[in-house]
């Protein structure tokens, strides 16, 4: 009787704890992609409600002037002109100092400012990258906590505006939650990386193959990365996951830089159409 | 354990078979929604970025 219920019991605890690891794959696998799906699908509408609501917002490209709405696009960005954004209060603290020069063959684009609130949490723009297929459309939000890289990618505070002089940096999950930059290590050289704010249209070109690189090299994430090759001030984009796929060891990183802006108005741009 | 359950459970066999079922459903339903996101952040994949959340320190740049 004894030996046979501590061999009984020892087999319902192995057969248990298998049973759990099971489940635990399922849900790391599978479950936190259904939910982040649904909350990046979730972002995503609330983003096209609001820049369908916003006056600076004109219709989806194609449908006319005749909107509804018919008010003058952008006022409260009339004043800032087209060739200065306003100055952030304080958030940078080096390109702050740079003077707004396009650098690296950037033109100068020629739209209105960024209503953008960059509201932390909040989500603020949508990303597209054309290598990753024309459904590849994820939320861009402030900050990069870890429940914010549930609902989609993540752009850390402390570095520049969409489109601004300086870096736009930007992490997500390479596995787990929607497997937003699963396919990051397959970008090079030349692709386009697409990011609208309801306002514009920023189209970025890949400079460097992925650059692998250890957690802590917070230098990729500076005004001009020296790791990417750049040397003058300019408007660069960085996208930051794991590596490996499954690991913490390391970091991927894609540096970019902004190629086109152009107004929400004059349709979408050629590499999305491309 | 399970013969345990079992036996504690009311009723037949078929009673005792619906609650076992509504005891593991219930039970894979605590595991989603509470175990498994408290043990998640717990494994590597939620290490995308490269300051974890901090502001910049001393950065080591590495030159290719």
């Amino acid at each position: 009787m004894g030996l046979r219920l501590v061999v009984r019991t020892l087999s319902e605890l192995c057969l248990t704890i298998g049973t759990l690891i099971v489940l635990f794959v399922v849900y790391v696998l599978y479950w936190t992609s259904v939910r982040a799906d649904g909350a990046m699908a979730n972002e995503l509408d609330r983003l096209e409600q609001r820049w369908a609501a916003g006056p600076a917002a004109p219709a989806a490209p194609g449908s006319g002037p005749g909107t509804a709405t018919g008010t003058e696009p952008a006022p409260d960005a009339g004043d800032a002109g087209p060739s200065a954004p306003p100055p952030l209060a304080g958030e940078q603290p080096d390109d702050a100092a740079v003077p707004p020069s396009p650098g690296g063959g950037t033109r100068r684009p020629a739209v209105p400012a960024p209503r953008t609130d960059y509201r932390s949490g909040a989500s603020f723009a949508v990303m597209r990258i054309p290598r990753f297929g024309p459904g590849w459309v994820k939320p861009v939000l402030q900050g990069t906590g870890t429940e914010l890289l549930k609902k989609g990618l993540g752009h850390y505070e402390r570095t520049a505006r969409l489109g601004e002089t300086g870096n736009f940096a930007v992490a997500g999950h390479r596995r787990t939650y929607g497997d937003p930059f699963k396919d990051l290590d397959e970008l090079r050289p030349g692709d386009a990386v697409v990011l609208g704010d309801g306002t514009s249209w920023f189209t970025y070109r890949v400079d460097t193959r992925p650059y692998r690189t250890l957690p802590g090299d917070t230098a990729v994430l500076d005004p001009v990365p020296a790791a990417a090759g750049y040397r003058s001030p300019g408007r660069y984009l960085t996208l930051t996951t794991c590596d490996p796929e499954w690991g913490h060891s390391h970091r991927l990183i894609v540096w970019a830089h902004l190629e086109e802006t152009r107004p929400v108005a004059a349709g979408r741009p050629a590499a999305l159409s491309g | 354990m399970y013969v345990w359950i079992w036996r504690h459970l009311p009723g037949n066999a078929w009673v005792k078979a619906l609650v076992s079922l509504l005891l593991v459903l219930g039970t894979v339903y605590v595991l989603f929604q509470y175990v498994f996101p408290w043990a998640e952040p717990l494994l590597p994949f939620n290490d995308v970025t490269v300051d974890n959340g901090m502001p910049a320190g001393g950065a080591m740049t590495e030159w290719r």
